[in-house]
């Protein structure tokens, strides 16, 4: 017994390679966001100094014109409209991709019929085809359609790469929850309305919650789809920051954008941790 | 289980209606087009264009965003002086023009002619003008009808009007209007070269570079400034000694054959310089895709040349930080900095025609050339000589300085763009040549990509 | 579970009525689109006069010439070696991060943060590391290890592709890490607890208790890694060597032709990718299986 309980321990215990691995991967991921700070403050920065022999500070009272963050900050660079544009595909996606899997998951999770394995796997398969092939094929329909370059061609595919997460992760809240306690609620009496909002709801919302995160970053984050179907209309925080080091160098006012486009995400991070560590995305 | 089966089958059932219901075909519109025509037709005097501008509103004006101080001249110059002409500028900024030129041509392929496009006003040249002219998507011959077009000399008898009148020698038929002349000047960091050893002509380049190997590159064509290098190199190895004279005929007029025998010797050379250009000693010569790229080279010194179209491109590097310190001008290649101008045009489908007259007449304007100059740092597309001696003051006073060089030097080793039918083959046959490696003899390669152009 | 026919078949028309809104957009979209690739990549684009359905006329020119092979060839490898890379570190990570231990939390979420931020950031992020004009190369400077740029290991615009696999795994390894730490947390401690008491060493543990365990997660984020890497266009456009490009590069540069033949090629060559990728999704799923039959859990 006291045996199986220091071993009980040892599980749990880290060993000096494994905290070696998370420091290392730590530092991978995050040291280089350090250039690109000093990157964002910098006017002249050339090879091989460490540090920029001119800041943006120091220029910026002689500059006749914004330079660096002035202007990321001015209407110009359109980092505004970027924003703007990014958050409010992103909600819009998220609302109408749980208004089309809320139900679907609910049969999904519920209940059991022939195909559901077939229907499963067609929800995955956006996931597991290539981007580049969905984004150009579509292309040529929503030009004829007239659809590319406009806010409702880009909302429509952002759906596609965000269902499949959408509704994975909520069959797997109804598939953990089961039918009892609505079942006894409408014995008692309670009419749909009711039941749905009194006895389902609160019961999947976490779930519900963390599948809106995952849809909202998967849009905020989307480039390639919106590149292609926005045709360089629709301004994102991701496509304004692909024009900007498209040329394969970076200056300033696109490490200042790459720093603003990244905001979204650490805020997320930071406030919705929990909700997202619960769920696994892919399966 | 049965009830399975047909909840499946329905499942079918809905999902054969969804990809039946999509249809690709596309109507065709019957478009106005009457503005158009009575304006091309002189039925219409400026007053009635700047009406009808005001009633039109907007302006969808597309062009190459890449640089902040040009986009900064448009946000806090442009717009609001047209704002208070009654049009809303609408800038769309996009990173290559060939990119408009396809949007256009789909458009009217799709059926959206006058009035029916998105696009109102592009900034553009070359070979883009060309394929818009070819597939005549363009509105008109406008040039010489606005009140600012008295800034421009249009008397074809003058030979000062050729660069108004002939875009990458082709015949602009007044369907464009200059933006702007520039020219393909190089810059060189002081910090590793002395004057006395800057070359000035492509042998002492090779020279240079023998000693300092993989300190030059040029941005690749098809990339516009590329394929200017590549002429350039094209006119200073003519084998007949004619520099860019033949250059100026189109295909037809001078045959696959004849356009291989005078590229040869430039391409030798080209393939030449090869081990000697960024990475080509390892055998991986490292061509940048675009003018930001090859500045970054150039200001961590991976190179010490830095080429590209830009009157004062030295003095916009230096004042955005992308160019190294002690960056200078240079004469380079001597009597073969090739100068052209660039254009404002009007897509046939333009949906606002007659907002995006009165923004070319704007851009056209002394004082919106001179501001342009000062803050964007963009030559004029004027001609002074058509100026009085006040207007000609404001444009020299906004003038940057140059470093290292005079503008009467720039002046004196101008050479003509080439013939925008050749450009096409000349990128293919780059293409071929030098990215591919086609061993075939060049006169085989000529002819093929040619053939292949034509179809 | 007896009931009358009536509530019974209410009950499947709803859930039919529910499962519709899903399956219209799937197939009306994704299908839409597969579909139309399809016969365009055959000839078939009416809208631009083109019709010369069916032809393998496009596939023919693709095939046949070997740059396509080349490109198809770095395709896959980018693909694979980023995928195999960030496997290789997303499982001991995931293995460790579910240890407890100090600031694991601040870790685990530190860890997380490339999973939250566009690709795009990413390749900012390579382009001021690790160009020969980037830090690296100016703290090798630093160091008195080389005194020009040139000397400094050639990172990105090579087909080597060190730059952009470098970007695939610091982005993917968090979406593969929480994966397999959710797959992880699920199972449990008790198996691995019985194979200590039974004294199994922490190798054995490792490949006949924790691997087979998190098998279904490894198997699904690999294939979706997989899958993204090889239609991912960004990276391989700004960090990568250029001629040949890969295939989703290849395409976008034919889509954006003037000359709409070009863009049935680009066509033709979408689908090939598509082909490939389903080709290798297969074989993974059936290797998979049959490692889960060998192992009698099927």
């Amino acid at each position: 017994m006291i045996r199986a309980a220091s071993k009980l321990r040892d599980i749990k215990a880290i060993n000096p390679w494994q905290r070696l691995l998370v420091l290392a991967m730590a530092v991978f991921t995050i040291a280089p966001f350090a250039p690109l700070i000093i990157q964002s403050l910098a006017f002249r920065w050339a090879w091989p100094n460490i540090l920029p022999t001119v800041w943006w500070f120091e220029q910026r009272q002689r500059s006749p014109f914004p330079l660096a963050w002035d202007y990321v900050f001015s209407p110009s660079s359109r980092v505004v409209e970027a924003t703007i544009n990014t958050l409010g595909i992103g909600i819009t996606v998220t609302l109408l991709c749980l208004v089309i899997c809320l139900p679907a998951a609910r049969v999904l999770g519920q209940r059991n019929f022939r195909g559901k394995s077939q229907l499963e796997f067609l929800i995955a398969l956006p996931l597991l085809l290539p981007e580049a092939a969905i984004g150009i094929a579509l292309l040529m329909i929503f030009i004829a359609l007239d659809l590319a370059g406009t806010y409702i061609g880009v909302i429509i595919v952002h759906l596609i790469p965000t269902i499949p997460y959408m509704a994975r992760t909520l069959t797997s809240v109804y598939q953990g929850h089961g039918t009892d306690a609505e079942d006894h609620a409408r014995v008692l009496g309670a009419n749909r309305r009711q039941v749905f909002f009194r006895v389902t709801l609160p019961m999947i919302l976490p779930g519900v919650i963390a599948g809106c995160l995952f849809t909202f970053l998967v849009s905020t984050n989307l480039f390639l789809l919106t590149f292609f179907i926005g045709q360089g209309h629709i301004v994102t925080l991701p496509t304004l920051l692909f024009a900007k080091i498209s040329g394969g160098a970076l200056d300033a006012t696109g490490a200042g954008i790459a720093l603003i486009a990244s905001i979204p995400g650490i805020i997320l991070l930071i406030f919705t941790d929990r909700f997202i560590r619960n769920y696994p995305l892919a399966e | 289980m049965k009830k399975a089966k047909s909840l499946t089958r329905q499942m079918l059932l809905a999902s054969t209606l969804a990809v039946v219901s999509w249809s690709g075909a596309v109507q065709a519109e019957d478009a106005p087009g009457m503005f158009r025509s009575e304006f091309l037709k002189g039925n219409l005097g400026w007053p009635e264009v700047t009406a009808k501008a005001r009633a039109e509103g907007t302006v969808n004006f597309y062009y190459w965003g890449g640089s902040d101080i040009i986009n900064l001249w448009i946000d806090q110059v442009a717009t609001p002086a047209l704002a208070a002409e009654g049009v809303t500028l609408n800038p769309v900024r996009i990173t290559s023009t060939k990119d408009t030129v396809d949007v256009v041509i789909a458009e009217l392929a799709a059926g959206r002619r006058e009035e029916a496009g998105s696009v109102d006003l592009v900034w553009v040249n070359g070979e883009n003008f060309f394929s818009l002219k070819q597939q005549n998507a363009l509105w008109g011959a406008f040039a010489d009808r606005l009140p600012n077009s008295v800034n421009f000399e249009w008397d074809e008898s003058d030979p000062r009007s050729l660069l108004n009148l002939r875009d990458f020698g082709v015949e602009t038929g007044l369907q464009e209007m200059p933006w702007s002349g520039e020219q393909y000047v190089c810059s060189v960091n002081r910090a590793h070269v002395p004057v006395d050893q800057t070359p000035a002509t492509f042998a002492q380049l090779k020279t240079y570079l023998e000693a300092n190997p993989g300190k030059f590159t040029y941005v690749k064509p098809p990339h516009y400034l590329g394929n200017t290098f590549v002429q350039s190199v094209l006119y200073a190895h003519n084998p007949d000694g004619n520099g860019a004279e033949p250059y100026q005929k189109n295909f037809d007029e001078l045959g696959s054959a004849e356009l291989a025998r005078l590229m040869e010797p430039g391409i030798e050379y080209l393939k030449s310089l090869e081990p000697l250009l960024l990475g080509g000693a390892a055998g991986n010569p490292r061509y940048p895709e675009n003018s930001d790229e090859l500045d970054n080279l150039f200001l961590n010194s991976e190179v010490h040349f830095d080429c590209k179209f830009g009157v004062f491109a030295n003095h916009n590097g230096l004042i955005t930080g992308t160019y190294p310190e002690q960056a200078e001008e240079m004469i380079f290649p001597v009597g073969n900095m090739i100068k052209n101008k660039n254009y404002l045009t009007v897509p046939l489908n333009s949906p606002h025609p007659a907002a995006a007259l009165v923004a070319i007449n704007y851009f056209s304007s002394v004082d919106a050339q001179a501001s342009k100059l000062q803050a964007a740092g963009m030559p004029v597309g004027l001609d002074l000589w058509r100026l009085n001696d006040e207007e000609v003051a404001e444009v020299v006073a906004a003038a940057p300085p140059h470093y290292g060089i005079t503008q009467q030097e720039l002046d004196d080793n101008i050479a003509p763009d080439t013939n925008a039918s050749l450009v096409d083959v000349i990128e293919a046959t780059w293409l071929a040549v030098i990215e591919r490696k086609d061993n075939k003899p060049l006169a085989d390669i000529v002819a093929q990509v040619s053939g292949e152009l034509n179809n | 579970m007896k009931r009358t026919a009536s509530p019974a078949f209410m009950q499947n028309l709803r859930d039919v009525l529910e499962v519709t809104p899903l399956l219209v957009v799937l197939l009306g979209l994704f299908g839409g689109a597969l579909l139309l690739g399809l016969l365009q990549s055959f000839g078939y684009a009416p809208w631009f006069g083109i019709n010369e359905f069916p032809t393998t006329r496009y596939f023919e020119r693709l095939w046949l010439s070997s740059d396509f092979w080349f490109s198809l060839g770095l395709t896959l490898y980018y693909g694979f070696a980023a995928t195999l890379i960030g496997l290789v570190i997303s499982v001991p990570l995931s293995i460790a991060l579910s240890k407890r231990f100090k600031g694991s939390r601040l870790f685990s979420a530190l860890i997380r943060l490339p999973l939250m931020v566009p690709y795009t950031v990413g390749i900012a992020l390579a382009l001021v590391m690790l160009g020969n004009g980037g830090l690296l190369s100016r703290i090798s400077a630093g160091l008195g290890l080389i005194d020009d740029p040139s000397q400094f290991v050639q990172i990105l615009k090579t087909h080597g592709g060190c730059g952009i696999i470098l970007v695939y795994v610091w982005k993917q390894v968090p979406f593969m890490t929480l994966n397999l730490s959710a797959v992880l947390a699920r199972a449990g401690d008790d198996t691995v607890e019985a194979a200590m008491v039974l004294g199994a060493n922490s190798r054995q543990i490792f490949w006949r208790v924790t691997l087979p365990q998190i098998m279904p997660g490894i198997v699904s984020a690999s294939l979706i890694c997989f899958a993204f890497n090889i239609g991912a266009f960004e990276a391989p456009l700004i960090l990568g060597g250029g001629y040949p490009d890969t295939l989703p590069v290849l395409a976008w540069r034919y889509f954006q032709d003037s000359n709409y033949a070009f863009q049935l090629q680009g066509m033709a060559v979408v689908v090939s990718l598509a082909l490939v990728s389903g080709l290798f999704l297969a074989a993974y799923l059936q290797g998979y299986r049959r490692y889960e039959r060998a192992r009698g859990r099927v």
